[in-house]
């Protein structure tokens, strides 16, 4: 596989590093608002009158499984329909939207493994065929099917365009997650801050934590993000350099060809040097 | 180590090895532009650094 087709023939020219100075403030905001969460979830809050110390995982499950579903799936389907719309077609949008979707698909995986250590102790199971659960597993799948998919050599602009379809079939899994507790008898719960009716089923010290858990792994999420939106514009940018180097050799390679072939008159032209 | 332990290793475990691995990934992708810049005639990528 040579990097022309990974990269694409018309991937766009990137050469300026990208290392925003804003991204080492919200690296730094994301380890103190998750060590915050951590300890105000781990020793501060109180154990849950019901389920005792196993509500202290749900200081972080729901925070994970919100930056799965809706930033991430929010972020790759904007970028995905911005690179699908001929006005804002730019290379930046599907390079967002890729980076979106590998994150997603970390928290995805996070969100299934710390929801099974939840519900082992709670329904008894690691695993069950819900709604909530299939739901979010075919998320996870249909991300990894995205990101197999870029892997596919092709143009770039074929390769942007293929990805956004795929973004936009994994965001119509979003909102079937959401609503599957509400859709069908699940044994997952429905709500876990606020019910239909917007009452709050948190309060106290757990509701702040709780509220801190998500600042937390949104800025997690934020610096994730533009860590991988890096990664992409530096692939694109060694895929551009390589190009030139693969036609600045065939060039030459043609020319040596046209040298020997003039200097030896009905000669081997057609040979291979 | 109980669920809850897990739970908590798994969460910020897991963002921190995958940021760990981003924070790799991108040193090799700037290496391997580095060399690509530097030195057109020798413009490999470096083993290792395609994902």
């Amino acid at each position: 596989m040579s990097s022309v087709q990974v990269n694409g023939s018309v991937a766009p020219t990137v050469r300026t590093p990208w290392r925003p100075r804003w991204l080492m403030v919200v690296g730094l905001a994301a380890v103190v608002t998750t060590a915050l969460t951590v300890w105000l979830g781990l020793w501060v809050t109180p154990p849950d009158e019901v389920q005792g110390n196993l509500a202290r995982l749900l200081y972080i499950h729901p925070a994970v499984a919100t930056v799965a579903l809706y930033w991430a799936g929010g972020v790759a389907l904007l970028g995905s329909l911005l690179y699908l719309w001929p006005r804002t077609r730019s290379f930046f949008w599907d390079r967002l939207a890729a980076a979106s979707v590998e994150v997603g698909a970390v928290f995805s995986a996070l969100t299934l493994i710390t929801g099974s250590l939840w519900g082992r102790p709670v329904w008894g199971v690691w695993w069950t065929w819900d709604a909530r659960l299939t739901s979010t597993a075919l998320l996870l799948l249909l991300e990894l099917g995205y990101l197999a998919l870029r892997r596919v050599p092709a143009d770039a602009h074929i390769r942007a365009r293929r990805c956004a379809v795929a973004a936009i079939l994994i965001a119509i899994d979003v909102p079937i997650v959401h609503f599957s507790v509400d859709w069908w008898n699940t044994l997952h719960q429905g709500g876990t801050i606020l019910d239909p009716g917007f009452n709050l089923h948190v309060h106290g010290s757990m509701l702040w934590t709780m509220l801190l858990s998500f600042v937390a792994f949104t800025l997690v999420f934020v610096w994730l993000l533009a860590m991988r939106y890096r990664i992409e514009v530096l692939q694109d940018a060694v895929g551009d350099q390589e190009l030139e180097i693969s036609l600045t050799e065939r060039w030459n390679e043609d020319a040596e060809l046209v040298g020997v072939g003039s200097g030896v008159p009905g000669g081997d032209e057609g040979q291979a040097p | 180590m109980s669920y809850v332990d897990a739970g908590y290793v798994a969460a910020v475990g897991g963002c921190f090895l995958y940021g760990l691995t981003l924070f790799l990934r991108r040193r090799r992708w700037e290496r391997a532009l580095a060399v690509t810049e530097s030195d057109p005639d020798e413009g490999t990528i470096p083993p290792g650094a395609r994902d």
